[in-house]
C-alpha cells in the first residue's frame, strides 16, 4: 500500500457522539407576512422565527418582525464588515412599484409569498455561515425586537 | 424461523426499490435547510463538493455487478487484483470511490480467499468516509449485498487449523503481499464486520432524523420507515451465519442492544427490537431473555413497547407448543422472568396508558396458559398484578367501550375461554375483584359471558361455596346495583339475561343430595333479593330443582333413614319460595308451581304427604280465586287444576271430595257461558277417571252424565249459534268418549238427541254447499283440465265455423264469470254444459 492510500488508525467514536443530536442545529423560518399602513407608507413585514442550539446565540428561540429593508440593511452590514461572500437578496421588484398598475403591485399575495421564500433561504444561508454567526448585526437582526441602526459594529465571541 | 427470514429478505429488495424513489426527494431536502451549517459553501476554502450520485443506487448497483463479473473473469486469467484495489482509491469523489473499492474488494476476496479477513475489515472501516445519512446507508447496504456470500462462516478453531494448513501454500504468500499477514478469517470476523456495519448504519439512520426542517418531521419519519429494512438486513445476515450458536449469540447480543438503547430513537428502537425477535431463533431468545427484556425497559417512552413484548411472548408461547421443539427448558423460569421484567417496564413508564398495561398482562396470561397450562396460580398471579395496578392507578368503574375496559374484558375472557370450566376460573382468587373495576354495563356483559360459557360447557357446580362465589361475582344479574342507570334495561335483553340465570340454576348440581339442598338454599338466598322483575325468572327453576331433589331422596330411601324428614323440609322450602313469588304479585307461575308440587308430593309417599299435597292444591285454588281475573287465564287455570287433580291418586275420600266438588263449582262459576260449558264438561272426567287413594278410577257414571247434561244446558243458553254448534260438537265428543268407555248413563238416544241439536243448529240452506265445496276443491284441477280439454275435442272433431265462433264467444264472455263467481256449483254446470249443448246438434 502506497503512502497516499495508507490507512490512518481511526479514533473510536463513543456512543454518545454517534447518537447525540447535532450540536449545530439552526432553523430560521420567515413566515406570517402582514401588510401595514396605507398609501406611500404601506409596507409588508414578516415574522423571523429562529430556533437553534448554537452557543453563540444568546436566545435559543426567538421571534421578531422584519421588513424587506431590514434584510437589505443586514446584507449591507455583512457585506461591509464580514469577509464572507454574502448571497444576493431576492430582487427589489421595481416594475411592480410603478404607478398606474392594475393590481396591488408588491402587495399581491403571490409576490409576498415569493419574496418570503427568497428571504427565508437568504437568511438561512447567511445565518448558517460560521463567520457570519460572529457578527453583531446578525444577532441584532435575529434576536433584538427593534434594530438599532446606530449600533457599534463588532464581533461576538462564544464565551 | 426460516420463513420469517425469507420475508425480511424479500421485503428488503422491495424496500430498496421504493427507497430509490424517496432518496431523490430526501437528497433535495438535504441540500436545503440547515445543511449549510455543515458545508461551508460561502467561504473561500470551499471543499470540493461531493458529486451527487443523484440517488440512483439501483442502476448503479447493476452496473457495478457487471463490472464485478467482468473483473472476476479477468482476474481468473491471472491478473493482479491488488494493483486495481490500490488504483480505485485514487478516484476523486468519495462516493464512487467507495463503491468501486467495495466492488474490487469483493473481487479480490473471490480471487484470493486468504485476504478475506483484512479486506472485509478495510472495507467496512473505509465506508465511514461517507457520513451523509442517505448516501452512507446505501453505500453500506451495497457493501452488505456484495459481501453476502463471502463472509467467513467457520468456527474459530476450524479457521485456525485451516490457516495452519495453508501457511505454506504459494497462494497464501501471494495474498500476503499487501500487509504480510493474510487470513482466511472466521466467524468472529464476520460478527465484527456485521456489528460494525450495523452500528454505523443505525447511526446514519438515526441521524436522518436531524436533517432538514423540523416542520417536515413526519415526512422524514416516513422516509426513515421506508429505509429501515436496510438496517435490518444486518441482523438478517447475522442470523444467516451457520456457525452462530447460542453461546456466540449471547456475546453478540449485548453489543446490538447497547446500540439500540443508546440511540434513543423511538423508530429505530422499535424496529430493531422487533427485528431481533423475528430474525433469531427461539432458542436464542430463551437464553438471552433477561438481557433483552432489561433493554426493553430502557427504551424510549415513545416506543410502543407492547408490540415488542407481545411479539416475543407470542413467539415463545408458540415455541412452547410446537411439537418439534423440546418445550421451555426447565431451568428457565420463563413466567417469572417476564413477570418481573414487565413489572419493571411498567414502573419505568409512568405515562403508559392503562390499556397498554392491561395488554401486557394479556400477553402474560397467554404465555402462562400456553407454556404452563396446569399452573392456575400463574394466571392468578397475573390477575393479582392487574388488580394491584388498578388499585394504584385508582381505576374504578371503567366506562364500557373505552380501550381499557375492552382490554380488561379481553384479559378476563382469556381464562374463561381457555379453561372451558367455570370451576377452574373460580380458583382464580383475583378474578372477582377485577370484575368490580367495570362499570354497570361492562360487568353485565362479562357476567353474561361467564354464565354463557358455563352453559355452553355444561359445567356443573357441586358445592355451596362455589355457588356462593360465582353468584357473588355475577351479582349484577341477580340483584340491583348501586350504580344502576336510571332507565330500565331493554325488556328483551333483560328477559334473556334472566333466562340465562334460570338455565344456570340447573347447573348447580351436586351428586350428594344434602349438598344439593345446601346449594339450593344458597341460591335462593341470592336470588330472592332480586326484586319482583327477576324472581319471576329465577325462582321457578329453583323450585323445580327442589322437586327433582325430593324425587332423588325418594329413590334413595333405602340408604337414608332421614329421607322423609328431608323431603318434608324440601316441600317447606318450595312452599316458602312460591310464597315469595306470590308476594311479587305473580299468580300464574305460583299456581302452576303449586300444582306441580302437589303432583310431586303425591308421587313421593313420605309421611303426611297427603296433607302437603292437599295444602298445595288448596293454595292453588285460593290463588285461582283471588289473583286470576282474566277469563281466558281462568279457564286455562281451572283446566290445569282439574287435569292435575285427575292425575293424582294420593287423596283419600275426605280430601278428594271437597277438591273435586270445588272444581265443579269453580268451573260452573266461570264468567262466560262457553267457558262454563267447557269447564263443566272437562269436570266430568274428574268423576270418571279421577283416582282416590285406592288407585281405582271412580267411574261415577251418574255424576258424569250430570256434568255433561249441565254442559248441554249451558250451551243451550248461548246466543251465538255458531259457538253453540261448536260447543255441542265438543260435548258430543265427550259423550262419545264416555259411551265408548262404557258409561251406562250415556245411551244412544242421548247421543241422537245431541246430533239432532247439532243438525238443527246448522243453517241447512248452506249445508250441501259445504259438502260440495269440500268435494270440489279437491278435484278442482282435474275439472279445469277436463273443461278445457272438452273444448279442444269439440273444436277438432266438429271444426265448423259456427262452432269456432261459439267457442270464441264462450271463452271471452263466460270465462271471466267463472272466476268471478268461483262457485263450484256454477262451475259444475258450465263444465257439463258444452256437452249438453252440442251433442244433440252434432
Amino acid at each position: 500500500m502506497s503512502a497516499a492510500t495508507a490507512r490512518i488508525q481511526p479514533k473510536k467514536q463513543t456512543l454518545e457522539d454517534a447518537y447525540s443530536p447535532p450540536a449545530n442545529f439552526l432553523e430560521i423560518d420567515v413566515c406570517n407576512p402582514q401588510t401595514h399602513g396605507v398609501g406611500k407608507k404601506r409596507y409588508t413585514d414578516y415574522e423571523v422565527r429562529m430556533r437553534t442550539n448554537l452557543p453563540v446565540f444568546k436566545l435559543k428561540e426567538s421571534g421578531v418582525r422584519r421588513r424587506y429593508s431590514d434584510f437589505e440593511w443586514l446584507r449591507n452590514e455583512l457585506e461591509r464588515d464580514s469577509k464572507i461572500v454574502v448571497p444576493p437578496l431576492p430582487g427589489k421588484a421595481w416594475e411592480r412599484q410603478l404607478p398606474f398598475r392594475g393590481d396591488d403591485g408588491i402587495f399581491e399575495s403571490e409576490f409576498i409569498e415569493e419574496r418570503r421564500h427568497g428571504l427565508e433561504s437568504f437568511i438561512n444561508r447567511v445565518a448558517g455561515h460560521p463567520l457570519a454567526q460572529n457578527e453583531r448585526s446578525l444577532h441584532m437582526f435575529l434576536q433584538e425586537p427593534v434594530i438599532d441602526k446606530n449600533y457599534v459594529p463588532g464581533k461576538i465571541r462564544t464565551t | 424461523m426460516r420463513n420469517s427470514r425469507a420475508i425480511l429478505d424479500d421485503g428488503g429488495n422491495v424496500a430498496i426499490d421504493s427507497a430509490v424513489v424517496t432518496s431523490r426527494g430526501a437528497g433535495k431536502a438535504a441540500r436545503g435547510g440547515h445543511q449549510s451549517c455543515q458545508e461551508p459553501i460561502l467561504s473561500n476554502e470551499k471543499m470540493p463538493r461531493q458529486r451527487q450520485t443523484n440517488g440512483r443506487p439501483k442502476a448503479c448497483f447493476q452496473h457495478l455487478r457487471h463490472l464485478e463479473l467482468y473483473l472476476v473473469e479477468e482476474f481468473q486469467k491471472g491478473r493482479k487484483v491488488a494493483d486495481l484495489y490500490e488504483l480505485v482509491q485514487y478516484a476523486g469523489n468519495i462516493v464512487p470511490r467507495l463503491y468501486l473499492l467495495i466492488t474490487v474488494g469483493v473481487v479480490y476476496i473471490k480471487s484470493n480467499e486468504l485476504s478475506r479477513k483484512d479486506i472485509l475489515k478495510d472495507l467496512v472501516e473505509m465506508c465511514r468516509g461517507v457520513q451523509h445519512p442517505l448516501r452512507g446507508l446505501f453505500l453500506r447496504n451495497y457493501l452488505l449485498q456484495c459481501t453476502k456470500n463471502v463472509l467467513p462462516d467457520v468456527a474459530d478453531d476450524a479457521s485456525s487449523s485451516a490457516s495452519n494448513q495453508e501457511v505454506w501454500s504459494p497462494k497464501h504468500v501471494e495474498g500476503n503481499e499487501r500487509n504480510g499477514e493474510g487470513e482466511y478469517g472466521s466467524i468472529r470476523d464476520s460478527i465484527d464486520f456485521i456489528l460494525l456495519n450495523f452500528s454505523e448504519m443505525n447511526k446514519l439512520w438515526v441521524r436522518m432524523q436531524h436533517q432538514g426542517h423540523s416542520r417536515d418531521k413526519d415526512k422524514r419519519e416516513q422516509e426513515r420507515r421506508e429505509l429501515r429494512i436496510l438496517v435490518g438486513t444486518n441482523l438478517v445476515r447475522l442470523s444467516q451465519l451457520e456457525t452462530i450458536d447460542v453461546e456466540k449469540y449471547k456475546k453478540v447480543m449485548p453489543g446490538i442492544l447497547e446500540q439500540v438503547v443508546s440511540c434513543r430513537d423511538a423508530i429505530a428502537q422499535e424496529y430493531i427490537m422487533e427485528s431481533i425477535i423475528q430474525v433469531f431463533p427461539d432458542e436464542f431468545h430463551l437464553q438471552t431473555l433477561n438481557g433483552f427484556l432489561r433493554a426493553c425497559a430502557e427504551l424510549q417512552q415513545a416506543v410502543n413497547i407492547n408490540n415488542i413484548i407481545i411479539a416475543l411472548i407470542e413467539r415463545l408461547a408458540h415455541y412452547a407448543q410446537n411439537e418439534e421443539s423440546t418445550g421451555i427448558p426447565a431451568d428457565i423460569p420463563l413466567f417469572d422472568i417476564f413477570t418481573q421484567q414487565i413489572a419493571l417496564i411498567i414502573q419505568n413508564r409512568p405515562d403508559m396508558p392503562a390499556e397498554d398495561i392491561v395488554a401486557l398482562q394479556v400477553a402474560l396470561i397467554k404465555l402462562a396458559l400456553k407454556c404452563y397450562p396446569d399452573r392456575v396460580d400463574y394466571v392468578d398471579k397475573v390477575l393479582e398484578t392487574t388488580v394491584e395496578i388498578f388499585n394504584r392507578l385508582q381505576l374504578e368503574h371503567l366506562k364500557y367501550g373505552t380501550p381499557v375496559s375492552k382490554e380488561l374484558m379481553h384479559l378476563l375472557k382469556i381464562p374463561i375461554d381457555t379453561y372451558h370450566n367455570l370451576l377452574t376460573v373460580l380458583e382464580l382468587k383475583n378474578f372477582g375483584p377485577l370484575f368490580e373495576c367495570f362499570d354497570y354495563h361492562g360487568r353485565k356483559t362479562m357476567s353474561a359471558f361467564l354464565i354463557n360459557s358455563a352453559l355452553e360447557n355444561d359445567t356443573k357446580i357441586p358445592t355451596p361455596d362455589q355457588v356462593d362465589t360465582i353468584l357473588n361475582i355475577v351479582s349484577i344479574l341477580i340483584v340491583d346495583q348501586s350504580d344502576q342507570p336510571d332507565e330500565p334495561d331493554d325488556p328483551e335483553d333483560f328477559a334473556e339475561e334472566q333466562g340465562l340465570m334460570g338455565r344456570f340454576i340447573h347447573l348447580m348440581v351436586s351428586d350428594d343430595p344434602n349438598q344439593q339442598f345446601h346449594i339450593l338454599n344458597t341460591a335462593r338466598k341470592h336470588f330472592s333479593n332480586g326484586g319482583n322483575a327477576r324472581i319471576k325468572y329465577t325462582l321457578p327453576p329453583i323450585v323445580f330443582a327442589a322437586y327433582r331433589l325430593a324425587f332423588l331422596y325418594h329413590s334413595l330411601q333405602n340408604d337414608d333413614e332421614q329421607w322423609e324428614k328431608k323431603c318434608g323440609r324440601i316441600f317447606q322450602f318450595c312452599h316458602q319460595t312460591i310464597g315469595a313469588l306470590i308476594k311479587a304479585e305473580q299468580a300464574e307461575i305460583p299456581l302452576r308451581l303449586f300444582l306441580q308440587g302437589a303432583i310431586a308430593a303425591g308421587k313421593i309417599k313420605y309421611e303426611n304427604y297427603e296433607t302437603v299435597a292437599y295444602e298445595f292444591m288448596s293454595q292453588a285454588f285460593s290463588l285461582y280465586e283471588d289473583e286470576i281475573s282474566d277469563s281466558k287465564a281462568q279457564l286455562a287455570a281451572i283446566t290445569l287444576i282439574i287435569g292435575t287433580l285427575e292425575q293424582m291418586s294420593c287423596f283419600g275420600e275426605e280430601n278428594h271430595e271437597p277438591l273435586r266438588t270445588q272444581c265443579a263449582l269453580a268451573a260452573s262459576k266461570l264468567l262466560k257461558k262457553p267457558d262454563q260449558c267447557r269447564g263443566v264438561s272437562i269436570c266430568s272426567h274428574l268423576f270418571w277417571s279421577g283416582k282416590k287413594e285406592d288407585q281405582e278410577e271412580m267411574h261415577d257414571g251418574k255424576r258424569v252424565a250430570e256434568c255433561l247434561k249441565k254442559g248441554v244446558k249451558i250451551a243451550n243458553q248461548c246466543m251465538d249459534s255458531s259457538v253453540q254448534v261448536q260447543l255441542f260438537v265438543e260435548l258430543l265428543n265427550h259423550y262419545i268418549y264416555f259411551y265408548e268407555k262404557g258409561n251406562d248413563q250415556i245411551t244412544i238416544p242421548v247421543l241422537n238427541q245431541l246430533i239432532t241439536k247439532i243438525l238443527s243448529g246448522f243453517d241447512f240452506f248452506f249445508l250441501p254447499f259445504f259438502f260440495f265445496s269440500s268435494f270440489f276443491s279437491f278435484f278442482l284441477p282435474f275439472f279445469l283440465f277436463f273443461f278445457l280439454f272438452s273444448f279442444f275435442l269439440l273444436f277438432f272433431f266438429f271444426s265448423s265455423f259456427f262452432l269456432f265462433f261459439f267457442l270464441f264467444f264462450f271463452f271471452s264472455f263466460f270465462l271471466p264469470f267463472f272466476f268471478l263467481f268461483s262457485s263450484f256449483s256454477f262451475f259444475l254446470f258450465f263444465f257439463l254444459s258444452p256437452f249438453f249443448f252440442f251433442f244433440p246438434f252434432s
